[in-house]
């Protein structure tokens, strides 16, 4: 394979782990935990991504040969599927979150109570649509070729677009970041929740804003990978789910940008490995993962880590 | 309530305390699978490749079984100790995080090395118990043992060194206990623990592969303590036994187990955010049980 080839490959796969990084980053800057129900609400927005192109459900699970009534384009399916997994997002808050906080308990009960609802949320799928893969045909995506050459190389439309959406939405979120008012006050939360809360900023708002941002993150994303290579199970986002933590490490806990160069990286670096050692392709991320963690802790573009006495 | 369910009970039990030792001193170790399925691989490779540990048959000796455990933990505890020095320099959410990947890392390769029997994993591993019910009274007195063991930690110098450090790292240092050898010590307990109760687990499964020791095993086993409570050592004993049993008690239910199962993981801590066991219900225990003995002495006077 050439190197341009192994680059798209790398960049596209990258470009997923950098969207699933950054939901998780979203949530740890201002909770300062690790949601871990995030792998299952990228897991939903792949199934309503399918269910919302005019999928039908397969023979086992409850819902067995259901169908929406309409068919949507891709273009008009993925978007929807974000705002649905939007909204599991923010229940998950509801359920997972908000009553630890609101009982000032200790804050890594939340890897508990989160996993917790991310086991609920799989075997729901499960339940409802049964544990074999689906694929979105590659013509949801209309009239766009399949494929087309680049440089030599030939580059899959479906790797292009997650690449072109992942920077996209990467710039409109740093946008945002930097230019509402909304996300002034987020960033505050995530700088000191109490002071924050003093300024006149509703905190509890804003750790929902964050929650349903990671959550359209996630579906958007979801449906992307479910295009690109199918959707293997109610588990198919558990994987993804351990990548975008060692991601979210390599680029810097709670740094945007860093959520996005992480994922690349990661990316390329898996891309990379020799067709003979691919067994231990899933090794790389975490081999980084433990490098940056002993030499450099914040990660590649954190902040200093705070030393409180 | 059959003796192979009371078995993977008391086997949780074990890896609840491999969980709780780091806890102690304040450090929230997700490795314990690791080093459990390193354990297990000990143990799988020795019996079913090793004449002399082999046993003749489906049998093997019970001396065999006990010198696989004893090698199994010292492997884990020497990978412990290799990696613990960096590792332990992390807090928090981080050092949760580390131990993560370390548990995936050992996973990948028990699924790549050559001599691990890839997915599949090994099979046929000799049984040192022609029942179950050896293998519970076996894990029985292993679990005593350690439970002895952490009951004699709260009265040691280490014990309260530990508890010191969980309260207040700093402080702890300031007042001259050596912060960095004592989580070492706690994390590679943790480690020779899980991969004793590995061995054995080997055994008692009859074969192995690398889904032993997984992501969704950290964070099982980190619910059973969480769960009984991480102050004492009863909490993670009692969180392992109900949170194993759980699953196979909800097996009526049928398709709605897991799901079952994950509402109880989100509603423990939301209704006991400190656990089963408390101080104050371990208090309020002891005051019942004094109370009780009064009342039979008692008892023979009444008319």
């Amino acid at each position: 394979m050439d190197l341009l080839q192994i680059l798209v490959n790398g960049l596209s796969v990258g470009a997923v782990y950098g969207l699933f990084a950054l939901g998780y980053t979203l949530v740890f800057s201002v909770l300062g935990v690790i949601n871990f129900a995030h792998g299952a609400v990228f897991t939903l927005g792949a199934y309503f991504t399918y269910l919302l192109i005019g999928g039908a459900v397969g023979a086992n699970g409850l819902l067995a040969g259901f169908q929406l009534p309409f068919a949507l384009p891709f273009w008009g399916a993925l978007p929807l599927a974000g705002l649905g997994a939007a909204l599991v997002a923010l229940l998950v808050e509801r359920v997972a979150f908000r009553p630890l906080r609101r009982r000032r308990a200790d804050p890594l009960l939340a890897l508990i109570t989160s996993l917790g609802a991310g086991v609920i949320l799989v075997n729901l799928i499960q339940l409802l649509v049964g544990a074999e893969s689906y694929a979105i045909p590659t013509g949801a995506l209309g009239g766009l070729p399949a494929s087309f050459p680049l440089l030599g190389a030939r580059v899959r439309t479906v790797q292009a677009l997650l690449l072109g959406i992942a920077v996209l939405l990467l710039a409109l979120l740093t946008l945002w970041l930097e230019g509402s008012r909304n996300g002034k006050g987020l960033q505050a939360v995530a700088e000191d929740p109490e002071t924050a809360q003093l300024l006149g900023i509703d905190s509890t708002a804003m750790v929902r804003l964050a929650f349903g941002l990671s959550g359209f993150l996630a579906g958007v994303a979801g449906g992307l990978v479910g295009l690109s290579v199918s959707i293997a199970g109610p588990y198919f986002g558990i994987g993804y789910g351990l990548k975008g933590l060692a991601v979210l490490v390599l680029g810097g806990l709670g740094s945007v940008p860093g959520a996005v160069l992480g994922g690349l990286i990661v990316g390329l670096a898996e891309a990379f490995v020799p067709a003979d050692w691919s067994g231990y392709k899933d090794a790389v991320s975490y081999g980084f993962l433990f490098l940056v963690l002993l030499l450099r802790p914040r990660g590649l573009l954190g902040r200093p880590l705070p030393t409180k006495v | 309530m059959d003796a192979a369910l009371l078995e993977q009970m008391l086997l949780g039990s074990l890896l609840a305390l491999s969980v709780y030792l780091p806890l102690r001193c304040g450090q929230l170790s997700l490795a314990t699978p690791g080093f459990y399925a390193v354990g297990g691989y000990v143990a799988a490779l020795l019996s079913t490749g090793v004449a002399a540990f082999a046993g003749s048959g489906a049998t093997s000796p019970l001396p065999a079984l006990v010198a696989e455990m004893v090698l199994g933990g010292m492997l884990a505890g020497l990978i412990a100790l290799a990696i613990g020095g960096p590792v332990l320099r992390l807090r928090g959410i981080y050092l949760a995080i580390a131990t993560i990947a370390l548990v995936e890392i050992l996973r990948v390769l028990n699924l790549n090395l050559p001599f691990t029997g890839g997915a599949m994993g090994i099979f046929g591993i000799p049984q040192p118990f022609a029942h179950a019910g050896g293998y519970v009274l076996f894990t029985l007195a292993l679990l005593a043992l350690a439970c002895w063991l952490c009951q004699r930690l709260e009265a040691m110098r280490l014990g309260r060194a530990m508890a010191a450090i969980r309260d207040d790292e700093l402080a702890a240092a300031s007042v001259g206990i050596d912060t960095p050898r004592t989580k070492l010590i706690a994390f590679v307990a943790s480690a020779v623990l899980a991969g004793i109760t590995g061995a054995l687990a080997a055994h008692f499964f009859n074969s192995w592969n690398a889904r032993a020791g997984s992501f969704d095993a950290s964070i099982t086993t980190l619910a059973f303590v969480v769960f009984g409570g991480s102050r004492f050592w009863l909490g993670p004993v009692l969180g392992g036994l109900a949170l194993t049993a759980l699953p196979e008690l909800l097996r009526p239910v049928g398709d709605l187990r897991l799901i079952l199962f994950g509402a109880v993981i989100l509603l423990g801590p939301l209704f006991f955010p400190q656990g089963l066991v408390t101080a104050e219900r371990l208090r309020w225990l002891a005051a019942l049980l004094r109370l009780g003995r009064k009342r039979g002495h008692q008892a023979p006077q009444a008319p």
